[in-house]
């Protein structure tokens, strides 16, 4: 029995007998409760279930929308990551990161490639002390593996920034930075500074060294000077020589450039194969050469440097297709025989320079106390000669040439004579090296041919003009142009003009200079090789180019009665002449003597006081009618000298 | 320690008669708040009982060892050996005054020898959660307090305690046990299962309610009620009990019960605090699942207890009106399920009750419970 019946039964039972209708009245309100429980639960149940529905539908909801917001978070990390990414491996330097342990988190390819690492070992979760010893195995890491690694540990927690460059057996400077970063780890980014290393060691050398030569430059040689000062307050004797390219701004002018810079590169390598060890060769600029000559013992040691150098300067040199000697024009000062003071020594050796220079270069001069007046002197000539240029204080003069034989003249030489205000009357050879020096000597030379032409075109047919032409007219590539345009100009005919060149034309560019003499050939001017025997006088030069006229040097006649050497070699000339069907012409005659000697030596012509002395126009012209050569005067038109613009 | 049961019913009266225990030292008696509201039956007990100090209240049914009657007044006559009693009483002036009612009734009691306190409250005028509070801010937390509030049926109207003097409304009565012998075994345990979404306490004021999750309180509980049910209000909603807890510590879930709704605030009065923020779900018993639960607290208190065979022991059951509600008839299932735990020569007496007082069976700080069956067991031993 149920126990609620039996408690029911209990309940409704008095005195032994059992009241039904209380009984009755007992079940009936049990059933009633559980109905009430049943309906309850079933609607509590019911309830519950459309809450707990409403509550998932919202969580739902919310889970959707987390989702969403998760899913549109990891794409815009992925496009983070894929930039993060792009940007790592895009980056020139090599970049790991560490975390605070010392574990790798991320590296980039470059890193891997900088010391060729092998990805499967240097990657996320590495340990630091593993890929530095990784690195030692492939040799990119020399030091000791666990000093390294706990060095830059202790920085790292010391929270220092470091910054070291290492040198790779490869021969390549990584510069290595690490920073640490807030959460115990640092980053570390590596660097190839090779090529920016080599860039400052580069800019450094061009800030000390000649772009062209690659020798020190001025400034390079004024803290060498400097060093070698102090070596002198101790005792030490060192020579300071200034050394001037001859004529290098004509072999600009005339060959280019390009020409003129290899002329200079060539120069360079040369005066560098010269000197000793210690000792200091640079370019000051342009054409300007120096030299640091170190622990002079004995003046023989400058003087054996100087031969050195003239050998190997003078020594034939092929630029830019062209074959060409040069010389050059040195100073010399010595410390502390000419000063202690830098700049007071620089300003010796330069005057020394000049000093050569005015010696008529291709020499080198020690400096002397008096150089300095006299190189005020030759700047002052310059100024002179410019203003000279421009005021027309030029003219020329005439030397007849005259047959040996005959006694007839068969010629004139122009001669350039420069009437100064206050120096009176100036010989060539005190203003032509100055002209020549700064290239004057083109419009100088111009105006002389023009007038000389237009002067003798006044002359019998019979009698030829000569005119010296500097080498520096020479290699102007338009000289044969200008000749012609003279010869138009005065009507003279062109076998009547005679231009004389020295040997130093032909020594200076065989090629370009010949072109131009058969250029001027076939014209019809007559060539003469001037002052033959003074310089190499190579007959080489004799066989190059078929000369119509040799002139002899002054030299040779002086002592030609005296000397059996002065005239054997007049002899040879003579018969070379001969030989060659060429006038051979005696300079500075000034004797009979001389003049019966060189009659039997069999010698052309005559030029010399012994007959005439240069002479302004007029009065060659008088002479002419004089010598029965004209037989009415007609006075030569004076022309005036040229103006500059 | 000795005691006796006792009962009257209008057509027997007292029975026995007479009790044999006259120098009985407290005699707790329980019954309808219409059956002891004229004082009569406190003056018949304390004729038969002159040196007992009398505590008493009124109910939703009285329990009598396996029996739940309503019309029946029963009783519990002890006599201590060696256990000092002391009782103190107070009048209740103003609800909100709660604590420090509990603070001056600790106060009146606490001693050193204090070995524990059992209190009877108005029902409907105290916050009973706060009164623990206070009792147990004076006492300490190591004296266990075990009591209940009183109970009007299910007319929520009037509920009446007395002690040492006829029961009157508006009172609280606390006796205090003193001395070594005394042991106090308790034990409490509901049986009710949480049901339906958790919600939040959007709006409360201490132990009144307005709403959850935005939602007044009531519209929630009619809902669940329907219509039948819902005109039961407020005893009705004893159907569906809240557990509430702090929602950074659900150990500390506590059941709360309705006292009174309010029909126009739509707020509900519940018999404890039920603070904002908390998280509140609602609960439904089973017959089953509830008397499981009574016979949970037989057992707390008896391994609290741990007598020896034959010791005697007398229990007071406190159990909650709800639960008799949900139970009806079925509501002698959980005596009798407790009863078998605690033994059948356990004198046993209780009431359903507007409240239970009792340590939390895991926390073990006092505190006031719903809903709940809550077990106290008296005994003295020797030494």
């Amino acid at each position: 029995m149920h126990r609620l019946v039996r408690q029911q039964i209990a309940k409704a039972t008095a005195d032994g007998r059992v009241d039904i209708d209380l009984f009755v009245d007992l079940v009936g309100r049990a059933y009633d409760d559980f109905d009430r429980d049943r309906r309850r639960t079933d609607r509590s149940m019911a309830l519950m279930i459309d809450e707990i529905d409403m509550v998932n539908r919202n969580l739902e909801g919310l889970v959707g929308e987390r989702t969403r917001e998760l899913r549109a978070r990891e794409a815009d990390l992925r496009t983070q990551n894929l930039h993060f990414e792009a940007a790592l491996s895009n980056m020139t330097q090599g970049l790991i990161l560490h975390d605070s342990s010392g574990t790798m988190i991320v590296c980039n390819q470059r890193y891997l490639e900088m010391y060729g690492l092998s990805s499967d070992v240097a990657k996320p979760g590495c340990s630091f002390h593993d890929l530095i010893a990784h690195r030692k195995d492939t040799g990119s890491f020399k030091g000791d593996v666990d000093e390294h690694c706990s060095a830059i540990l202790r920085k790292v927690a010391r929270r220092e920034i470091t910054q070291t460059v290492l040198e790779t057996a490869a021969g390549q400077f990584i510069q290595i930075s690490n920073k640490p970063l807030a959460d115990g780890g640092w980053v570390s980014t590596h660097e190839d500074i090779t090529e920016r290393r080599r860039t400052d060691e580069r800019i450094l050398h061009l800030a000390h060294y000649d772009l062209l030569t690659d020798l020190p430059n001025r400034a390079h040689f004024r803290g060498e000077l400097e060093r070698a000062l102090e070596r002198v307050q101790r005792g030490e004797r060192i020579a300071i020589l200034y050394i001037d390219i001859d004529e290098f701004k004509s072999v600009n002018d005339t060959l280019g450039h390009a020409v003129g810079d290899e002329l200079l590169k060539v120069v360079g390598d040369r005066l560098r194969g010269c000197v000793g060890k210690n000792d200091v060769v640079a370019r000051l600029g342009g054409d300007e050469f120096a030299v640091i000559q170190s622990d002079v013992r004995a003046p023989t040691d400058v003087s054996e440097l100087l031969k050195r150098i003239y050998e190997r300067i003078r020594a034939p040199l092929e630029c830019g297709g062209h074959l060409l000697t040069t010389d050059a024009s040195i100073g010399v000062a010595l410390a502390p025989d000419d000063g202690t003071d830098l700049n007071e020594l620089l300003k010796n050796a330069d005057l020394a320079m000049y000093g050569a220079k005015a010696d008529g270069r291709r020499t080198y001069r020690f400096f002397e106390p008096s150089m300095d007046a006299r190189v005020k002197a030759l700047r002052a000539l310059e100024v002179d000669l410019r203003k000279a240029i421009v005021e027309g204080a030029f003219e020329i003069h005439y030397q007849p040439l005259i047959d040996l034989r005959s006694r007839a003249i068969t010629g004139c030489e122009a001669l350039l004579r420069w009437r100064h205000p206050e120096h009176g009357m100036i010989e060539p050879a005190r203003f032509i090296p100055v002209a020549e020096d700064t290239g004057l000597i083109n419009q100088l030379g111009e105006w002389a041919l023009d007038a000389a032409c237009a002067e003798a075109a006044s002359w019998p047919d019979h009698i030829k003009i000569a005119v010296n032409v500097s080498p520096v007219q020479f290699r102007n590539q338009t000289l044969a142009l200008k000749v012609a345009a003279a010869l138009a100009a005065s009507g003279l005919s062109a076998n009547r003009l005679e231009l004389e060149i020295t040997e130093a034309v032909l020594i200076r560019d065989d090629e370009a200079a010949l072109a131009t003499l058969h250029e001027l050939r076939r014209l019809g001017v007559r060539i003469a090789l001037d002052d033959f025997g003074t310089g190499y006088s190579s007959l080489s030069y004799l066989q190059r180019f078929p000369f119509d006229k040799i002139k002899i040097d002054r030299s040779f006649i002086e002592n030609i009665a005296a000397s059996e050497a002065s005239s054997s070699i007049v002899r040879a000339v003579v018969g070379i002449g001969a030989a060659r069907n060429m006038t051979t012409t005696a300079e500075g005659v000034e004797t009979e003597a001389q003049r019966e000697i060189l009659c039997k030596l069999g010698c052309t012509e005559m030029q010399g006081y012994l007959f005439s002395p240069a002479i302004p126009a007029a009065e060659i012209a008088r002479l002419l009618i004089d010598s029965g050569e004209i037989s009415t005067a007609t006075p030569a038109k004076r022309r005036r000298t040229p103006r500059t613009a | 320690m000795r005691s006796r049961q006792a009962a009257w019913n209008p057509l027997t009266g007292w029975a026995p008669a007479r009790a044999d225990l006259s120098d009985a030292s407290l005699v707790l008696y329980f019954g309808a708040r219409r059956a002891l509201a004229d004082g009569a039956r406190y003056r018949d007990l304390r004729a038969m009982f002159p040196s007992a100090h009398i505590l008493g209240c009124s109910t939703g049914g009285q329990i009598s060892d396996n029996n739940v009657s309503d019309d029946e007044i029963v009783a519990a006559v002890v006599k201590f050996d060696a256990t000092k009693l002391r009782l103190h009483r107070l009048r209740v002036e103003d609800s909100l005054q709660s604590r420090s009612y509990g603070a001056a009734l600790g106060q009146a009691l606490k001693a050193d020898d204090l070995a524990g306190v059992f209190v009877l409250s108005d029902g409907l005028n105290v916050n009973g959660s706060e009164l623990v509070a206070g009792i147990i801010g004076a006492v300490g937390p190591n004296v266990p307090l075990t009591g209940g509030l009183a109970g009007d049926g299910s007319e929520f109207s009037e509920t009446l305690v007395g002690g040492d003097c006829a029961p009157q409304s508006h009172a609280i009565v606390a006796i205090g046990f003193y001395g070594s012998a005394i042991k106090i075994g308790h034990g409490s345990a509901g049986g009710w299962d949480v049901f339906g979404p958790r919600r939040r306490v959007t709006r409360s004021r201490g132990n009144i309610l307005f709403e959850l999750d935005g939602e007044p309180a009531l519209d929630l509980y009619e809902r669940y009620l329907g219509e039948e049910d819902s005109k039961g209000l407020p005893g009705s909603a004893l159907l569906f009990p809240i557990q509430v807890h702090d929602a950074d510590r659900p150990d500390t879930a506590v059941v709360r019960t309705v006292l009174a709704v309010d029909n126009v605030a739509r707020s509900m009065t519940f018999a404890g605090d039920v603070p904002e923020g908390w998280t509140a779900q609602l609960m439904r018993g089973s017959f089953d699942r509830l008397t499981d639960g009574a016979a949970d607290a037989a057992r707390q208190c008896r391994a609290r207890l741990n007598l020896d065979e034959g010791d005697q022991q007398f229990s007071i059951l406190v159990s909650c009106i709800g639960r008799r509600l949900l139970m009806g008839q079925r509501t002698t299932d959980e005596v009798e399920a407790a009863s078998a735990e605690l033994g059948a020569d356990t004198l046993r007496v209780g009431f359903y009750s507007y409240g239970e007082i009792s340590p939390h069976a895991k926390s073990g700080m006092c505190e006031l419970h719903n809903q709940t069956m809550t077990i106290t067991s008296f005994a003295e031993v020797n030494g």
